[in-house]
C-alpha cells in the first residue's frame, strides 16, 4: 500500500483496483485528521505549542499568568514570572486622606516592598505610624537612631512601627517631611526584617531617623495602614507610593 | 447630624479600587486605645526629659556639654 511521504498517509496503489473509492477517502481523511490535531492540540486562547519527544505530535502549553515570560525549564518551553532582578515597580500611589489609609491586596508577586511617603499633613500633630497586616499587637520591634547618634526606642515592642522620636510630629502645615518603609522578603512565612527612614524637613535637612525592625509574624503582608499614633488626627494633604522590588 | 466617626480609606492594590468608610467598632475601640497609649507616652517622654534636665542641673552641665562628653 502506497503512502505519503512526510506522515505515511495510506493512499491506494496506483495499479489498485479501488473498489470503495469511500472507504479509501475516509481512511486518508482519518488519517490527516489525525495528524493534523497532534500537530495542533490547541483549545484555548493564548495556547501555543511544541515538539514533543514524539515525531509529529506536539505538546500543548497553556497561556501563563499576566506578565509573565517563556523560559525553559528541563528542555521545554514554559511560563514563568519574570526574575527582573533589580527592577523596582510601582503598584499603588494617590493621596492621604481620613484618619488611616490602608493599601490592601498587596501583590505576592514581588520580593521585597518599598513605600514611600512625602509631604503629609494631619490636623493635629500626631507621630506617623504604619501597621502591617491591621496587627494592633505588640510585634513591631524597633531600635532606632537619629543622625545626631541619638538612640531612641532600644529594641522597643510597639503596636507598629514608627519611623521618628515621639517628639516628631507630622506637621499640620506644608512640609518636605519625607517617610519610607521597606519590608524585606514580604511573602516569607518567618519574621520579617524591616528598617524605616525619616527626614525631617523642619531642620533644614540635618535631621534624619532610621529604625531597625522585626514584625513578629509568620504571615505573608499582604496589607500596609498608614496613620498618626493618636488614632484621631485626619490626613490633609500628602501622597505615598508604594513599590514592588524584584 | 454630620458624621463624626472616623474615616478609613482602603485601597485595594490589585484592582485600584479605592473605598472611604466609616471605622467600625472594632477600629473606633483601637483608635480610642492608640489615643489613650499615645497620650501616655507624651506624659512618659516629658516626665524623661525633666527628669533629664534635673540630673544635668544637679551636675550643672548644658545638654550641648553633656553631648560632648558622650561624644
Amino acid at each position: 500500500m502506497a503512502t505519503t511521504t512526510n506522515y505515511g498517509w495510506t493512499t491506494p496503489d496506483d495499479t489498485a483496483l479501488v473498489k470503495d473509492g469511500a472507504a479509501a477517502i475516509r481512511t486518508l481523511g482519518s488519517s490527516v485528521d489525525t495528524t493534523t490535531k497532534n500537530l495542533n492540540p490547541s483549545t484555548t486562547l493564548g495556547d501555543i505549542e511544541y515538539r514533543s519527544s514524539t515525531a509529529n505530535v506536539n505538546t500543548r502549553l497553556g497561556i501563563g499568568s499576566t506578565g509573565n515570560v517563556l523560559t525553559v525549564t528541563g528542555g521545554v518551553p514554559t511560563w514563568a514570572v519574570p526574575s527582573g532582578a533589580g527592577s523596582m515597580t510601582e503598584i499603588a500611589s494617590g493621596s492621604l486622606s481620613s484618619t488611616s489609609v490602608v493599601l490592601s491586596s498587596i501583590p505576592q508577586t514581588y520580593r521585597h516592598l518599598f513605600l514611600y511617603v512625602k509631604n503629609a499633613q494631619v490636623s493635629n500633630l500626631t507621630l506617623m505610624i504604619f501597621r502591617l497586616n491591621g496587627s494592633t499587637s505588640s510585634i513591631y520591634t524597633e531600635k532606632g537612631f537619629s543622625l545626631n547618634n541619638t538612640v531612641f526606642r532600644n529594641n522597643v515592642s510597639q503596636a507598629y512601627f514608627s519611623p521618628a522620636t515621639q517628639e516628631v510630629n507630622i506637621p499640620t502645615g506644608a512640609n518636605n517631611d519625607t517617610y519610607s518603609l521597606f519590608i524585606e522578603e514580604y511573602t516569607q512565612t518567618a519574621y520579617k526584617n524591616i528598617t524605616t527612614s525619616m527626614r525631617d524637613s523642619a531642620s533644614d535637612g540635618a535631621e534624619s531617623y532610621n529604625t531597625f525592625n522585626n514584625f513578629a509574624s509568620t504571615t505573608a503582608i499582604t496589607s500596609v495602614t498608614i496613620a498618626g499614633s493618636n488614632g484621631t488626627s485626619t490626613f490633609s494633604a500628602g501622597t505615598y507610593a508604594l513599590y514592588g522590588v524584584k | 447630624m454630620a458624621n463624626t466617626k472616623p474615616q478609613i480609606t482602603v485601597i485595594n492594590v490589585e484592582t485600584g479600587e479605592e473605598i472611604i468608610r466609616d471605622a467600625n467598632a472594632d477600629e473606633i475601640a483601637q483608635i480610642k486605645l492608640d489615643a489613650a497609649n499615645d497620650e501616655a507616652r507624651k506624659v512618659e517622654a516629658e516626665a524623661k526629659a525633666i527628669a533629664k534636665a534635673a540630673i544635668l542641673d544637679r551636675l550643672g552641665l548644658s545638654a550641648d556639654e553633656l553631648q560632648t562628653i558622650l561624644g
